[in-house]
């Protein structure tokens, strides 16, 4: 019996992989596995390349990803030509027979340099580029097995069964492969059921034609081909488990941490949060309301931030959801709520970038980016979060500090975390604190950027004050005042609040240091970096050697203090930046505020997560003395 | 306390240049606010850049002074985030026309209830007097180098094709009658605009008091009706769009005005009941010991479809 496994599932983007990649999560949960599944795709809506890695254990919560896997279900031979290397020897790879005479060099939504990749390959081997010929040779060579099922036969019994016509039948492809999932792993048809009735809630026809293909290719799977990757018994021992992506996580933490506003302009990867949000709009639980929350979809990303702030200064906790080019326009607003000093946070995926990017490939290269947008200078907090859970406690923090010290606060996460799907504890509510900063409901000749203290009172717009605000150098009253020594002062309040944020934001809230005694060789990294880092660590005894992770959070105030007293206990050459971009952007920032240097680096900007296999491989030619990696893998 | 136009009057010193029509605005403002009696504290001027972007500072209502182009979507979210403020956004037509004409759409899309005031004179002021989108093609005011040469653009017309539901042109040294369209205006249930004529007394040689006086007239004089009854809102809007189109003579007064249109606050109350019944702001978001008005058990609640409950083997 295994105790983790790992699957690709690969087809067409629009064919309803992602349905699949839910379902299988939550049958998986519903047994009480631990999952954690990241979604590849391209910008497409329907026809490209799109697959879910999914990593399954019986014993804990999976933080990262590796290759090679145990099991490749492919929808099209696309998948299979793209994914063969992935598949560990003896592997499985669950393949439509109709597809044995396709050529690689035909399927026209294969891109040219792949295609020049799989052409070399197969003459370099001698192979003619058909699935059957990969087929045999895989077989023979790379002793990988094959599963073979005829899909349209499959579809074709489903549509005669169930009277659908081709076009509705073709909708049940994805279920074939969550059939050979199920057939492979063996796992429980009622837990399949119980994740199809919450994936289609009400659509009861639907649940039933889903289930019923699961269930005879699931037996047709086990029937004919007697491989099983049966899983023992979860070991987890939870009675029950959040089932998230980060878009969604990060939405239910808004939501706990009274978010009464969210604006947004379309983008990928931080659309869906909006999304989530709007349909929890009515905040109703059991047909009580809590409130409400307006969700407004703006016209662009100026109107997305400036209407998030003026929800801000009307007195409710507002933010707004984006990415790296709707950032690029935010930053002006973003500098005028630092003068104004008015809160907001700005819940910020990164994704292949520059410009247009890689809009659904993942990244970390807007790190300096945040930290310097917008002209002049201004206190602004800038956190980052590495997981699913982070992210949700964060998320509230950031609400919190932006309120608390009349701050924008962007929250920086990234497409990894936003598309992928982790099972998690459910968070810890009890633990949740709100902290709305110092406010004041009535006051006569209202000074809201008073000097007597660096963090003003705040008055919401329609309680019993009149206040004004402008851009421009104010006066206490936030009248355009262009005195000299009123700018130094007012100046001087507002960056004070910086070492004011700094000297009360907890270390534990801002950096995180992950080794025992006897590290040897420390990885400096943040956001999506740390579940691969912290794989790598345990991965890294296997060579004998001991690694340690230090996850950076906070960049804004960056934790000066508690980074250097971790990091001087290093040789600069022990010390390895992991960063998804090209500069190892974080570790500029160690070296500027501490004054140490982070001489090694590994980096990938392909779009792909860092891979705990290819991480190791690195940290060893790190250890070997190299200066800089650079990681590729993935499809 | 009956609050009188002066009591709207900040001590600040107003810097506009002398004889700029921004002051007829402002007196008219005053005497609009007075005459509503408008509570300072639930009133707010959102500001975007510029000489008319001053205004909030010279009226003791709140006041916010935004970025170049912005006013109305900041407005947007403070309106949203409190539907009973009285919202009104005053820019210039480099500002609202330029730089921020997408948000100036969209405010009509949106039928938000915020009354736009455009004061309108056709030059970049603040800038020394580049041309502005309402400045006509070939024309060259003072301080251009060559004439103009794009075309203008018809606030009017902009305005009742995004979906403005009150529609109005004023002009700044008629104080009294445009403080009754500031005052309809606000009356009024939805997005107002209002194209407020001025002369530039520095850099706009050309439209100048003098220039207005032969020229404006009064729709209401001319038995001009702008009320959209049930039914004939295309023909209404019609004959306003050609209308503003006139330049020989120039119409003042109300447009167009529509109120059979929902505001968007209204469709958001339609959707989501308890908005409009507990002011956002007022909604209690945490205990009085600062935790969440969630616990774990309302959490499950709410999240039930992200919470798998684990069967017991």
């Amino acid at each position: 019996m295994w105790d983790n496994i790992s699957l690709l599932l690969g087809g067409p983007q629009g064919s309803g992989l992602e349905s699949s990649a839910q379902v299988l999560s939550k049958a998986f949960a519903r047994l009480g596995y631990g999952i954690f599944a990241d979604r590849e795709y391209f910008s497409n809506i329907k026809g490209r390349h799109s697959y879910i890695h999914m990593n399954v254990s019986s014993r804990r919560h999976p933080i990262s990803l590796s290759y090679p896997v145990q099991i490749l279900c492919a929808m099209d031979a696309e998948t299979v030509f793209t994914h063969f290397q992935d598949v560990e020897e003896n592997g499985v790879i669950v393949y439509d027979v109709s597809t044995l005479s396709t050529r690689s060099s035909t399927i026209p939504s294969i891109e040219p340099k792949l295609r020049e990749r799989l052409k070399a390959y197969f003459s370099e081997l001698g192979l003619s580029d058909t699935i059957q010929s990969l087929i045999r040779y895989l077989r023979s060579v790379k002793k990988i097995r094959f599963v073979g099922l005829d899909y349209p036969k499959i579809l074709s019994e489903i549509s005669q069964k169930f009277t659908l016509n081709p076009g509705q039948a073709s909708r049940y492809l994805s279920s074939i492969i969550v059939g050979s999932v199920v057939g492979l792993t063996g796992l429980k048809l009622d837990a399949v059921g119980y994740a199809l009735a919450s994936r289609f809630a009400g659509r009861q026809q639907l649940i039933e034609h889903n289930l019923f293909i699961i269930e005879y290719v699931s037996e047709t799977v086990r029937e004919g081909f007697r491989i099983l990757y049966e899983l023992e018994p979860s070991k987890i021992g939870l009675e029950k488990m959040l089932v998230a992506s980060g878009n969604d996580i990060v939405a239910m933490a808004k939501i706990v941490g009274g978010l009464r506003f969210q604006s947004y302009y379309p983008i990928t990867p931080a659309a869906d949060e909006s999304f989530t949000l709007e349909t929890f709009e009515r905040l109703e639980v059991e047909g009580e309301s809590l409130g409400s929350l307006i969700v407004t979809q703006t016209e662009d990303e100026i109107a997305a931030i400036a209407s998030a702030i003026g929800a801000s200064l009307s007195g409710v906790r507002s933010a707004t959801s984006t990415s790296g080019p709707g950032f690029s326009l935010m930053v002006e607003a973003l500098g005028y709520a630092g003068q104004i000093e008015a809160p907001v946070v700005i819940t910020y995926y990164q994704r292949g970038a520059p410009s247009t990017g890689q809009p659904t490939r993942g990244g970390q290269s807007d790190l300096l980016f945040t930290l310097y947008a917008s002209h002049g200078e201004f206190p602004r907090v800038v956190l980052s979060s590495g997981d699913h859970l982070e992210a949700f406690y964060d998320t509230i923090l950031a609400l919190n500090l932006s309120e608390k010290y009349n701050v924008p606060v962007i929250h920086l996460l990234d497409k990894f975390l936003a598309n992928s799907i982790a099972t998690t504890p459910l968070p810890e509510i009890r633990k949740v604190v709100i902290d709305r900063g110092k406010t004041v409901f009535e006051k006569p000749d209202f000074k809201r950027f008073d000097l007597s203290r660096p963090i003003s009172l705040r008055a919401f717009l329609g309680s019993n004050t009149i206040q004004w605000a402008a851009g421009d150098e104010h006066d206490e009253f936030g009248h355009i005042d262009e005195d000299p020594l009123n700018r130094r002062e007012m100046y001087e309040k507002r960056m004070k609040k910086i070492e004011i944020m700094d000297s009360e934001i907890p270390s534990e809230n801002r950096c995180m240091f992950f080794g025992q005694d006897g590290v040897k060789l420390v990885m400096v990294g943040w956001g999506s970096v740390k579940g691969a880092a912290l794989d790598a660590i345990e991965a890294m005894k296997a060579y004998g050697v001991r690694c340690g992770y230090l996850h950076l959070k906070m960049f804004s105030p960056f934790p000066t203090e508690y980074v250097k007293s971790i990091l001087s206990k290093f040789r600069p050459e022990n010390l390895v930046a992991v960063e998804h971009n090209y500069l190892a952007q974080a570790s500029k920032l160690v070296t500027q505020n501490t004054g140490i240097l982070v001489e090694k680096s590994i980096v990938k900007y392909t779009g792909r997560p860092i891979y705990v296999n290819e991480l190791v491989r690195a940290l060893n030619r790190v250890l070997e003395g190299e200066r800089r990696v650079v990681l590729e893998y993935g499809a | 306390m009956v609050r009188s136009p002066n009591d709207y009057r900040t001590d600040v010193w107003v810097d506009w240049c002398p004889g700029c029509g921004n002051y007829g605005i402002l007196a008219a403002l005053y005497k609009a606010f007075a005459e509503l009696q408008l509570d300072p504290t639930n009133t707010v001027i959102v500001s975007g850049i510029g000489c008319s972007g001053k205004t909030p500072h010279f009226v003791k209502v709140n006041g916010i002074h935004t970025l170049h182009g912005r006013a109305i979507v900041f407005a947007t979210g403070i309106k949203l985030a409190n539907p009973t403020l009285t919202v009104l956004v005053h820019g210039g037509d480099g500002d609202l026309l330029g730089i921020g004409l997408g948000h100036f759409i969209a405010l009509g899309r949106k039928n938000l209830d915020i009354k736009v005031m455009l004061h309108d004179n056709r030059v970049y002021g603040l800038t020394k007097g580049q041309a502005s989108p309402t400045l006509s093609k070939g024309l060259k005011t003072k301080s251009l180098a060559q004439p103009n040469i794009l075309s203008s653009l018809n606030p009017i017309a902009l305005a009742l094709v995004s979906g403005y539901t009150f529609v109005a042109r004023g002009y700044s040294m008629l104080s009294e009658h445009l403080k009754n369209l500031i005052v309809a205006a606000i009356k009024h249930k939805g997005s107002a605009f209002i194209d407020i004529l001025q002369p530039c007394v520095t850099y706009n040689d050309i439209h100048t008091p003098e220039y207005y006086r032969k020229r404006v007239y009064f729709l209401e004089e001319e038995g001009w009706s702008p009320k959209v009854e049930e039914g004939n809102e295309i023909d209404k809007m019609f004959n306003a769009i050609r209308k503003s189109f006139e330049v020989e003579r120039i119409p003042i007064g109300i447009f167009y005005q529509n109120t059979f249109k929902q505001t968007l606050e209204e469709s958001y109350g339609q959707r989501i009941p308890s908005y409009l019944k507990t002011l956002p702001p007022w909604q209690k978001i945490l205990k009085d010991d600062g935790s969440p008005i969630f616990d774990d058990t309302l959490f499950e609640k709410m999240f039930n479809e992200y919470i798998v409950k684990v069967e017991k083997s």
